[in-house]
């Protein structure tokens, strides 16, 4: 991997809070201008791990290093944050509240003045500008948190659950717009609990349970590489050759199909030769590839 | 630095521009002086017209004296006008006779009647007197028995003897008409005693480093208004500060923030904007005040009255400010401690008790200190944070201690609003992560304790 790819390293960094451990020796990287998961159950560490990547809290032990520099107060200005927890002053005026956050980040207040218009107009809520924050509903709102983390143009966002409380048309709008920011070469790490989002939009992903790394790598490779290999399978006959234990580990039937879990060090190949064999019709054979959300209900299983 | 300067306008001006700002300032001083003057004024306002007194002289010569001095309390008191000011302003004599001055002042009057006996036994009488107290036909009624003049003993009655200002007007009038018949029945000519126990003028004089002040004790006055005016600030913009830090905590804004800025860089701001906006309120209503002031005072010198105007050294309002800053930092930095521990509104309102506790005890710490600014209760007072901004401003106005002490006081305050501010900060920075539950005592210790 190339070094000026990579926008964050964490290297084992351990956080505790008591007798705590919130982050143990956690390590990763993440690379320039992709989409970074960072996945993982509730309690798992991953707000603190966030927290510690926008120099919110301080790791006890290790380093991180974004843009190839120790974190420090001037590298904030470069993240736009999105946290979990909606923040924003309730009884303050849309406009207001943007300027407001966009010269916490280092815009001047004319800069942050022309951003905003440009982003209300963006996400369609221009007319809301002069309201108040109480008045927009659920959705409203985490648009404008939105542009708040957005607004500065920062190299890396980092993204807690952003489609929570988005109707289906605003969260393709969303989707849009983070795709648009990674072709600009941007960073982005997204956290959440919905496997289908993050499958659908990361490159890379991070399962972290208990404080620890689970499991790293990009979507492809975590896929490829786990155990779990599976052959949808649509045949009349050959039910013997489904019996055999040295090809397959299980079946599990989905209506007109069946899910064949190949047992292990069997090859796809020889149970299509063997079924054909066998005098089978096979109407259906694709190897499938688990879902992340197979992935995380085992990977969470086992260390549970 | 630029990114606390951002902050600090963000607070200030958000607050300024409110509508309650702007009524508050508009309206303080009319609201303040509603509650200053206008208890005393209900207090000291008799409602109905003139008091009917009804005099029954026992002894048959001593009527006329007596209704000449009630009647005649008003005009006679040409000397007691000023008395007035010096009286209620040293605030140490007798409370019945601040009451009669201030009657007179306000023109409470009476119609003095006789009741003459004629023969007919006392208790008669009294039951007539009574039954005419009781229909409202007569305010009170007084006896003067045989012996007044050896035993100074009259009988007072009623329907309301809780109006002090009443029994005491009239105890004092009574009273100089016995003495004056005393006087001249011992031969000594009554005006000869009038001219002769005429009471004096004092011009009282404040003797400073700076030279000689004519002062007719507006000091106290002045260093009591003062203490109020930062203890009144301290609780209004502590409370705003309270709010200010719980709302960024509750809707969870901190962590937004805590993103783009230092916690620390964050609640300085918060200190100083709030800071700033009530100066500039207190400074709204000083001009409005000087204003009132200024007309009031030209309109008396219309009229022509000479009204000496209150001196005012720059020296107080400099060191007024100064200490008014100070002792805002340090109380409202106690607020935001509480308020980073505590996860509701009501919650931080409870914590908050102990601070106005300290503040009100501040208040009354200015009492002694304004009897004797001198002593060294006043001097350990005056340099005790928490206390130190009322009680040595309070000495500054009475009688300005020597230079060193002031500077003492400054410097050991400022030195508790950064320590203060250091603790505050840690405190902060960890409270305002963590949601759920109010944190306990020991918790905060540990969040001390952490780098």
């Amino acid at each position: 991997m190339n070094e000026d790819n990579v926008t964050l390293t964490i290297d084992r960094v351990t956080k505790k809070f008591d007798d705590f451990v919130a982050v143990d020796e956690l390590s990763l990287q993440v690379r320039a201008g992709r989409i970074f998961g960072l996945i993982g159950p509730n309690g798992a560490g991953k707000t603190t791990t966030i927290r510690m990547i926008v120099n919110i809290l301080a790791p006890d032990s290790g380093r991180i290093e974004l843009f190839g520099e120790a974190m420090s107060e001037r590298l904030q200005d470069r993240i736009g944050y999105l946290p979990e927890e909606r923040g924003l002053y309730k009884k303050m005026r849309v406009g207001e509240q943007l300027r407001y956050f966009g010269e916490l980040k280092g815009l001047s207040a004319r800069e942050a003045e022309t951003r905003l218009d440009h982003w209300l107009a963006r996400l369609k809520l221009s007319e809301w500008k002069n309201h108040k924050t109480n008045e927009l509903s659920k959705g409203m709102q985490q648009k404008i948190q939105f542009i708040a983390t957005v607004m500065h143009d920062p190299d890396l966002l980092i993204l807690d659950e952003v489609f929570s409380g988005l109707d289906p048309v605003n969260a393709e709008l969303m989707k849009d717009v983070l795709l648009e920011l990674k072709a600009d070469r941007r960073t982005i790490i997204f956290s959440t609990h919905m496997m289908s989002q993050a499958e659908e939009l990361c490159d890379d992903i991070c399962l972290i349970n208990r404080s620890r790394k689970v499991l790293q790598g990009s979507l492809r490779e975590v896929k490829s590489s786990f155990g779990r290999r599976a052959v949808a399978l649509r045949a009349e006959g050959g039910d013997e050759v489904l019996k055999d234990t040295r090809l397959v580990a299980g079946v599990k039937p989905y209506g007109d199909y069946v899910e064949v879990l190949l047992a292990d060090g069997a090859d796809a190949q020889e149970l299509l030769h063997r079924l054909i064999e066998s005098g089978a019709r096979v109407m259906r054979f694709e190897q499938v590839e688990p879902s992340l959300h197979d992935i995380f209900l085992q990977k969470v299983g086992e260390s549970a | 630095m630029k990114k606390l300067l951002v902050i600090i306008k963000q607070e200030y001006f958000n607050r300024v521009r409110t509508k309650y700002f702007i009524i508050s300032s508009l309206l303080g001083p009319l609201i303040m002086v509603g509650f200053t003057v206008v208890p005393g004024l209900l207090f000291s306002m008799k409602t109905g017209g003139a008091t009917k007194v009804a005099v029954v002289d026992l002894t048959g010569k001593l009527y006329e004296g007596v209704r000449e001095s009630i009647m005649t309390s008003r005009e006679r008191g040409d000397e007691g006008e000023k008395k007035v000011e010096t009286t209620s302003a040293t605030g140490a004599t007798d409370s019945g006779e601040g009451m009669r001055l201030a009657a007179k002042a306000l023109g409470v009057s009476y119609e003095v009647e006789e009741v003459k006996a004629d023969g007919r036994p006392l208790d008669e009488i009294k039951n007539e007197l009574n039954a005419r107290v009781r229909n409202n036909k007569l305010g009170v009624y007084i006896v003067l028995p045989e012996k007044i003049l050896e035993e100074g003993r009259a009988e007072y009655y009623g329907r309301n003897v809780s109006d002090v200002i009443t029994t005491s007007q009239l105890r004092y009038s009574l009273n100089r008409a016995i003495v004056e018949q005393r006087l001249s029945d011992a031969n000594i000519d009554r005006n000869r005693v009038r001219q002769l126990s005429k009471e004096i003028k004092m011009e009282t004089t404040k003797v400073s480093e700076s030279g000689l002040e004519r002062d007719s004790g507006g000091g106290f006055g002045m260093a009591m208004f003062i203490g109020i005016f930062i203890y009144m600030a301290i609780l209004m913009y502590g409370q705003v500060i309270l709010s200010s830090v719980v709302e960024e905590k509750t809707t969870r804004v901190s962590e937004v923030l805590f993103s783009s800025v230092r916690p620390f860089h964050l609640m300085l701001g918060k200190l100083l904007g709030v800071a700033l906006v009530a100066i500039t309120q207190y400074a709204i209503w000083a001009v409005l005040f000087g204003a009132f002031a200024l007309y009031g005072v030209g309109m008396l010198a219309a009229s022509g009255m000479d009204v000496p105007l209150p001196n005012v050294p720059l020296s107080f309002v400099i060191y007024g400010l100064l200490f008014f800053v100070l002792g805002f930092l340090m109380y409202a930095t106690i607020y935001v401690l509480v308020a980073a521990m505590v996860t509701t509104e009501k919650e931080a309102g409870q914590m908050a008790m102990p601070v106005i506790f300290l503040s009100i005890i501040s208040i009354y710490m200015a009492f002694p200190v304004i009897r004797s600014p001198n002593s060294s209760f006043s001097f350990w007072v005056s340099i005790a944070p928490f206390f130190s901004p009322i009680t040595m401003l309070v000495r500054i106005v009475t009688e300005t201690p020597p230079f060193w002490q002031i500077a003492l006081s400054l410097g050991i305050g400022l030195a508790s609003v950064v320590f203060f501010v250091w603790v505050a900060a840690r405190i902060y920075r960890v409270g305002m992560l963590m949601y759920g539950k109010s944190a306990s005592i020991p918790e905060v210790m540990r969040w001390l304790r952490q780098g």
